[in-house]
Order: structure tokens, then C-alpha cells, then sequence
């Protein structure tokens, strides 16, 4: 879909002087909504009007030959044509990208521990599989989809198991309460789009800004102030310091939107008590 | 499993370098006779081939943009390019993204809009992969871009960079890929002085990040010279045989 | 079966140039994407440069690799390999890629495919005869796609494609012969591009590198510019756009001259050498050395008949 030489000026001239075509400031986050569900691992995520489902599964399998001792992570992330008004060939590169990025956030960085869900070593695993439906696009799915499974992997639990040589007893919900994945750190990501000639970077751009900009960087970060991933692919050239700046900025919002997730795990608990 | 040292107590890695050492670049440009622009690099034991063939009529007609040209680029990597023989060489998820990002690299930095309506092709063949893929196959498109004389700001220049035990690494191998340690890919234009491509997984301390990054654009700058002594090379070969 | 081996060539030594470039000398540096020319303000930028307007004073810099050229204050960069692109008046060879409503479009090895309306060739029957319908419903019979022609670039749409034109007895389809493909480069503008050359091998130079080596028509036929007083009205409808090869009337050793020819340009383009009738005539006598044409294929020997040439040509 193409922006007409007219917006494009509007939102610029708007950036110019400090605000974006919502009202925010550039570097402003969206209304963060995370409806944990009732379901152990099911999390909807609403940034603004972009909204994406998560659901966490877990389901015992045989271990990878070279990884006898760890379990498995797998990230199916779909970009349902009901959430975009015109597929186009951007879609499926840009579902490959969330794909590739949160496999980078979640798998590479190991949030979850992966040692943590063996059962019997060589023979059985866990295999957490984190479906992402992505129901509306107003742009930066990435985020929505980022804090959505890191509130659905620290809301999710496995059920128990018992161990005795090589017999597995799966427990069901009535005779042992499930499981938490143990989670090493929890990485959140932070996207930013740089318009104007680079001049104004904006963090969490709409869908308008997205289509809008010359380039754009995604930075994941943890409560550690250690960075878990960037992925800033071609587009404007930016200086280091910029750069820099903005990865400063993503380690602050991180630690926002990190204390949200809390809360809302924490209300989800009161409620179901 | 011992744990392989990737540091030895005299500072050297395993492959003998020293922590911000480049490996050794060689590299021929003019190497394919029907493509427009061609260039063969070697980076230590990565081993890539790159062919450009453009600007020319659009073959996809659905992807013309009417002002400018669009680049697009096929990643290939040879079955026996790592120590396991590869059963699925094309259309995984990674050669997808990989080709994307190389992509939408030299898409801001190639002056496409000389072009308007027509396609550039940038094919990358990766013969043997010995850690730093991506930058490798970003240098040999460089070379190969300009060896076909499309117009460009900059030489891209790419480099990958990590961390061992706090200690800043240039140019990673695939040992040291392969360990938990991050893993940094960075693309500089060094005249013009600005970042690229920027791409990074594992985890990295924001101070140690900041040394990392740092370190990555001081070796795209010292690659910038390397890969400008072959683009001349192989125009002052050619300028010798027109005018001996 | 015999198989020879080669060695590589040693790179040559390289200089490279620091600074801001002389523009007073008439040396040609070389400069690569990137690199500063010069500062000065008082040139115009011309193709393969750009302006950094990053720094004060804006610097001129280089966007091509190749040599830097000064003609009065206009600074341009030319690079040594690059795509064709057309000049008014060019003769070009292209081969047919498209037949479309009455236009087709032509391969001419530059950025797009070159447009040939059917308004622009000579249709059979006299250059003045209307178009009829019926034209435009047997374009194929004019030309179809694959079919190689000779033509001259007319003018140039507003996005840059070539427009051209048959309309000349000497501009029409290909027959007889090969088709070779060298750097446009190397072609340079001459007088004439189309030669007989005293082996009885006609050969068609295109500017855009595109070569065709054929044997020589007899009287009568297409190649003839010096023929005066040709009858324009009477253009044989089977002659020009007829697809056949005068099978029967080429022997072996017409063919093997016209292999001959194909080589000596082929290896002139190998050794990266200005490609003109001269200097392929000189060629062709240095390859008659090697009485097995198949011999011109082997490296050495290319660059044996290439110096061969070469020198002929600084001697005469």
C-alpha cells in the first residue's frame, strides 16, 4: 500500500516539531493490554490497536541426536491475512523476519532453560511449541508478539512428571500441580523507525510510520542491561552513536514494559485465587 | 565435554589470531564471463562466490517499482560447505532471511533511482563456510556490484565481531560461532561513515556491547582498503590489456 | 583428447591515489565508489558522480569504479564495465524478445529492453505503402521472437528506453551467421559499422557489443550502403525478412572462415583489446597460422594472434 506525498509530509512536519500523528512523543510507547487467559499459556496482547495471541503447548518427544539432554523450543508465528487490509508480497518477508527475530530473542538467547526440560536423557523431552496468531496489524508486530510470548512462557505450566528409571508418569492437573518453565531471563523487545533522514527516530511505530520510513532497527533487551539481539537490516545508514542512543532508550523501556508484564502475571494470579 | 579454550592465556585464539586480528582476505573480481559483475572471496576459510547481473528488464513484473530498481538476491549454500553434508540447500528459513537482509542492505546503498523500472540480481554461492558467512557474502557483493558498474555511496564492507570472556573478538570462526559466544554482524560504509547493517544474537552486556560494535567498525574500515586494492587490481589489469 | 592447462595471471602492481585529485593534470586516476574527487565548486557533476553534501565544502565523490574524466568543468566518472546505455544514432544488433501490439521489444544488452514500433520498419512492399490492419496481426511475420536484427537508436522514451528504427535498406533481420557478444567497451565509434572484410566474411559491430560475423551477400543484398540509386520503393518482402539461410549456397570453407572471424573478435575481447574491421583483418591473418580453427580457443594461441594484431596495428 502506497502513502500519498501528502501524509507523508504531514507526518513529518508533525515529527519536526516534536509529535507524531497520535499524539505521541517519538520516543512514546502504546497503551500495553495483556489479557492473560484462563488457560495456563494462553496471552493476548494488545500495543495500541495491533493485537497478537499467543499460546504455549508442551508435548513430551524424542530429544535432537546431538542434544540428548535438552529440550526443545519451536515458534510458529503466523500473519493471519485477516489482520492487514492487503496481502502483498511484503507479508511473507515480513513474517519470515518476526520469525527469524523472535527465534533470535527466545531460542538463541536462551530464555528458557532447555536443560530444565529434559525427562529421561536420550529418550523423551519436553517440546515447548509457542503458537503467535497475529489478529490486527497497526504496525511493529515484533513487540506485541515479544512481550505476549514472554507472558505467556512465564504464565504457562507443563504438567509434572515422576521419573522412575526409564518409566514416565505423565500427572494431570487434578493429581499434581503443573509445572513453571524455569526461565533464565526475560528479553523484551523494542522496535524503532527511523524517518526523516534518519533525524527522528520513533519507538513502536504505527502501521502508517512503518510504511513510511527509511529504515528501522529492533533491539531486545533484558532486566540485566544486556542486549539479547538487534537486527537492523539495511535501510538508512545510521551513525554508531545514534545507534547507541537508541539502544539506551530500548534498555529503559524494557525494564517498563517488563514491570508490566509483572503486574499483569501478578493480577492474573489474585484473580484466579 | 572439556571446554575448548577460546582465549589462550597468551591472549592468542585458536587459530592463532590475536583478539582483533582480521582473518586473510583474498579476493578476485571479474571471475564469471556472462554475468555483468563477479568477484570470488575467500575469508579465512569462508569461501564465496558472488554474480550480478543488471540493471536489466524485470523478469517478476509484480515486484517493478516505477521509480527506481529493485535488487534481488539468491543465496545458495553447496551441500559441502560444512562439515555435515546439508540435505536442504535451498529455501530454509535461514538462506530466506539471510538473502532478505543482504537484500534490503544494498538497497539503500545502491543508487537505484538511476534505474527506474528495471531489476538487479545479486546471486551468492557460498562453497565452503567456515564462520562469518553473512559478511563474507555482503564483501563479495560489494566486489561484485562494482565490478559491475552500478553505482553505489560506499563499499560496504562487513565484519563480524564477538565477546569471550569480556574480551572483545573481530572476524569470528566457526569454532568460536558455534560456542555461546555473541555473535555481531557488522556492515559500515566507510567514507561515508554510517552503519549499514547491524545484527546481533546471544547475550552481551551493554558496556562490552558498546567495545564490540566499536571494534566491528574498525575492521570494516581496514576491510574497506583490502577490497579496494582488488577492485583496482582487476581495473588496472584491464586498462593495461587496452592500452599496453 | 588432448587438455591443457593454464596458469593463472600475476596480478599487476596497483597505485593508489590519496587526497584531492589534480584536476588540472590530464592524468587518469582510477576511483572507486566512495572516494572524493575533488572540493572545488566550480565543476558539475556529470554520470558516476555525486555530490556529499555531508561535509563543507561539499565534496564531489565517486559512485563508480573507473577513471575520472575532465572535459571543460564538467567531472564525470566512466566506468570500464558497464550495461550499454544508448546514444541517438547508434547502430546497435539486439535480438527479439517480445511481440506486442504493434510494437516489439528488443534484448539490446542495456538497462531495458529496446522498443521497435511497427511505425519504424520498412514493411514490405515500398517504404510509403500505409500500415494495414492486417500488419499488425502478422507481426510474426516481420519478426518473431529470437530472431537477431540490425537497427539504429531513433530517440529515447521519457523513462529511458531506446526507440528504434529499421527504416534503411542496411537495417533488417540476421542471416548467415554467428552472433558474438563482447564488452561494449570495446566498440568504438566509428564511421561505418558494417564491414566486408576481404576473407568473405561481413561482420556488423553494434555499439552495444553485440557483434554479427556472416558471409558476404552477393550483390543485391542488405549490407550494400555504397550501392547507389537502389530503388527504395522496391524492398523485397522475401529478402529482408525471410528466414532462411542460403543453406545450400554456404560451403564448409565459408563457414569455417566465418568460425575463424567469431574467434579472432572473441579472443580480441578476451585480451581486452578496441575491437575494430582493422584490427580483426589483422587478427584473422595472425590466426591463418593455426589452420585448425578449433586451435583459436586455446588461450595461448588468443593471446599470440591478439599481440600479433596488436602489433601490426602500432606499426601501421
Amino acid at each position: 500500500m502506497q502513502v500519498s506525498t501528502n501524509e507523508r509530509e504531514f507526518v513529518l512536519e508533525a515529527l519536526r516539531s516534536g509529535i507524531r500523528v497520535d499524539g505521541r512523543k517519538p520516543l512514546g510507547l502504546r497503551t500495553v493490554d495483556i489479557d492473560i487467559g484462563a488457560d495456563y499459556g494462553h496471552v493476548n496482547v494488545r500495543l495500541g490497536k495491533t493485537q497478537a495471541m499467543v499460546q504455549v503447548m508442551a508435548e513430551i518427544v524424542a530429544p535432537y541426536p546431538d542434544r540428548p539432554t535438552e529440550g526443545q523450543v519451536i515458534i510458529h508465528s503466523e500473519l493471519s491475512p485477516m489482520a492487514t487490509r492487503n496481502e502483498s508480497i511484503k507479508s511473507a518477508e515480513t513474517e519470515l523476519t518476526i520469525n527469524r527475530m523472535l527465534e533470535r530473542i527466545i531460542r538463541k538467547s536462551r530464555a528458557i532453560e532447555t536443560e530444565g526440560l529434559c525427562i529421561v536423557a536420550g529418550h523423551k523431552v519436553w517440546r515447548i511449541v509457542i503458537n503467535i496468531h497475529f489478529l490486527d496489524n497497526d504496525g511493529n508486530l515484533l513487540d506485541a508478539a515479544c512481550i505476549g510470548v514472554m507472558a505467556a512462557l512465564l504464565h504457562f505450566r507443563r504438567p509434572d512428571v515422576t521419573v522412575i528409571g526409564q518409566e514416565v508418569t505423565v500427572h494431570t492437573i487434578e493429581e499434581r500441580n503443573p509445572v513453571a518453565l524455569s526461565i533464565n531471563h526475560v528479553p523484551i523487545c523494542v522496535s524503532f523507525a527511523f524517518l526523516d533522514d534518519g533525524q527522528h527516530p520513533v519507538l513502536d511505530p504505527t502501521l502508517l510510520e512503518e510504511q513510511l520510513c527509511e529504515g528501522d532497527m529492533m533491539i531486545a533487551v533484558n532486566a540485566h542491561r544486556e542486549i539479547c539481539a538487534i537486527q537492523k537490516a539495511g535501510g538508512l545508514g545510521m551513525e554508531t552513536s545514534q545507534l547507541m542512543l537508541c539502544t539506551t532508550v530500548a534498555l529503559e523501556k524494557g525494564q517498563e514494559i517488563t514491570e508490566m508484564i509483572q503486574k499483569a502475571l501478578a493480577e492474573a494470579k489474585t484473580k484466579m485465587l | 565435554m572439556s571446554r575448548l579454550e577460546l582465549i589462550s592465556p597468551e591472549g592468542l585464539r585458536i587459530d592463532g589470531r590475536r583478539p582483533n586480528e582480521l582473518r586473510k582476505l583474498t579476493a578476485k573480481v571479474n571471475v564469471l564471463s556472462q554475468a555483468d559483475g563477479s568477484a570470488y572471496l575467500e575469508q579465512g576459510n569462508t569461501k564465496v562466490l558472488a554474480a550480478v547481473y543488471g540493471p536489466g528488464e524485470p523478469r517478476q513484473r509484480s515486484k517493478v517499482v516505477h521509480d527506481r530498481s529493485f535488487i534481488s538476491v539468491e543465496f545458495n549454500i553447496a551441500p559441502f560447505s560444512a562439515g555435515e553434508r546439508r540435505k536442504r540447500t535451498k529455501g530454509d528459513k535461514r538462506s530466506l532471511e539471510l538473502a532478505y537482509t543482504i537484500k534490503e542492505t544494498f538497497e539503500a546503498v545502491v543508487i537505484t533511482t538511476q534505474f527506474p523500472r528495471s531489476q538487479i540480481n545479486i546471486y551468492l554461492q557460498v562453497l565452503q563456510a567456515d564462520g562469518g558467512t553473512l559478511p563474507a557474502c555482503i564483501n563479495a557483493s560489494t566486489l561484485a556490484l562494482v565490478n559491475a558498474g552500478i553505482p553505489m555511496l560506499d563499499y560496504v564492507c562487513a565484519c563480524s565481531a564477538g565477546s569471550i570472556e569480556k574480551t572483545p573478538i573481530l572476524d569470528i570462526n566457526y569454532v568460536e560461532e558455534s560456542s555461546d559466544s555473541p555473535d555481531v554482524t557488522v556492515a559500515y560504509l566507510p567514507k561515508v561513515g554510517k552503519v549499514a547493517l547491524l545484527q546481533m544474537e546471544a547475550r552481551l552486556h551493554i558496556d562490552v556491547f558498546e567495545k564490540v560494535v566499536a571494534l566491528g567498525t574498525d575492521g570494516c574500515i581496514e576491510m574497506r582498503s583490502k577490497l579496494d586494492t582488488v577492485i583496482r587490481q582487476g581495473m588496472q589489469q584491464l586498462v593495461n590489456q587496452l592500452e599496453q | 583428447m588432448q587438455v591443457s592447462f593454464s596458469a593463472p595471471r600475476a596480478a599487476p602492481p596497483v597505485t593508489v591515489h590519496h587526497g584531492d585529485m589534480d584536476m588540472d593534470t590530464d592524468q587518469t586516476h582510477i576511483v572507486t565508489p566512495g572516494e572524493s574527487i575533488t572540493s572545488d565548486m566550480q565543476y558539475m557533476r556529470g554520470h558516476g558522480t555525486r555530490l556529499d553534501e555531508s561535509s563543507d565544502p561539499p565534496i564531489l565523490t565517486s559512485t563508480l569504479a573507473g577513471h575520472v574524466s575532465r572535459v571543460n568543468k564538467l567531472v564525470s566518472v566512466k566506468p570500464l564495465k558497464a550495461r550499454y546505455t544508448g546514444d541517438i544514432g547508434d547502430i546497435v544488433v539486439g535480438r527479439i524478445v517480445d511481440v506486442g501490439q504493434k510494437r516489439w521489444k528488443v534484448d539490446i544488452g542495456s538497462k531495458g529492453d529496446a522498443v521497435l514500433q511497427l511505425s519504424s520498419i520498412n514493411l514490405p512492399g515500398g517504404v510509403q505503402r500505409r500500415k494495414l490492419e492486417s500488419d499488425e496481426k502478422q507481426m510474426r511475420t516481420f519478426f518473431a521472437e529470437g530472431d537477431v536484427l540490425v537497427a539504429e537508436v531513433q530517440s529515447f522514451f521519457a523513462d529511458g528506453v531506446c526507440n528504434l528504427h529499421t527504416r534503411s535498406l542496411n537495417f533488417c533481420k540476421l542471416r548467415n551467421g554467428s552472433f558474438v557478444v563482447v564488452p561494449p567497451r570495446l566498440i568504438q565509434r566509428t564511421r561505418s559499422h558494417f564491414h566486408s572484410l576481404p576473407c568473405g566474411v561481413d561482420v556488423i559491430l553494434g555499439l552495444n557489443g553485440y557483434v554479427w560475423v556472416s558471409k558476404t551477400v552477393r550483390k543485391g543484398g542488405r549490407h550494400n550502403e555504397t550501392k547507389v540509386g537502389l530503388d527504395e520503393d522496391a524492398v523485397d518482402a522475401e529478402m529482408v525478412y525471410s528466414n532462411k539461410n542460403e543453406a545450400s549456397a554456404i560451403n564448409k570453407d565459408e563457414r569455417l572462415a566465418v568460425a575463424r572471424v567469431c574467434n579472432c573478435i572473441a579472443a580480441l575481447a578476451h585480451e581486452f583489446k578496441y575491437i575494430n574491421d582493422t584490427i580483426i583483418v589483422y587478427a584473422y591473418e595472425a590466426s591463418l597460422a593455426y589452420p585448425d580453427v578449433q586451435d583459436l580457443l586455446k588461450l595461448n594461441v588468443m593471446e599470440h594472434i591478439t599481440r600479433e594484431a596488436y602489433e601490426q596495428m602500432k606499426n601501421a
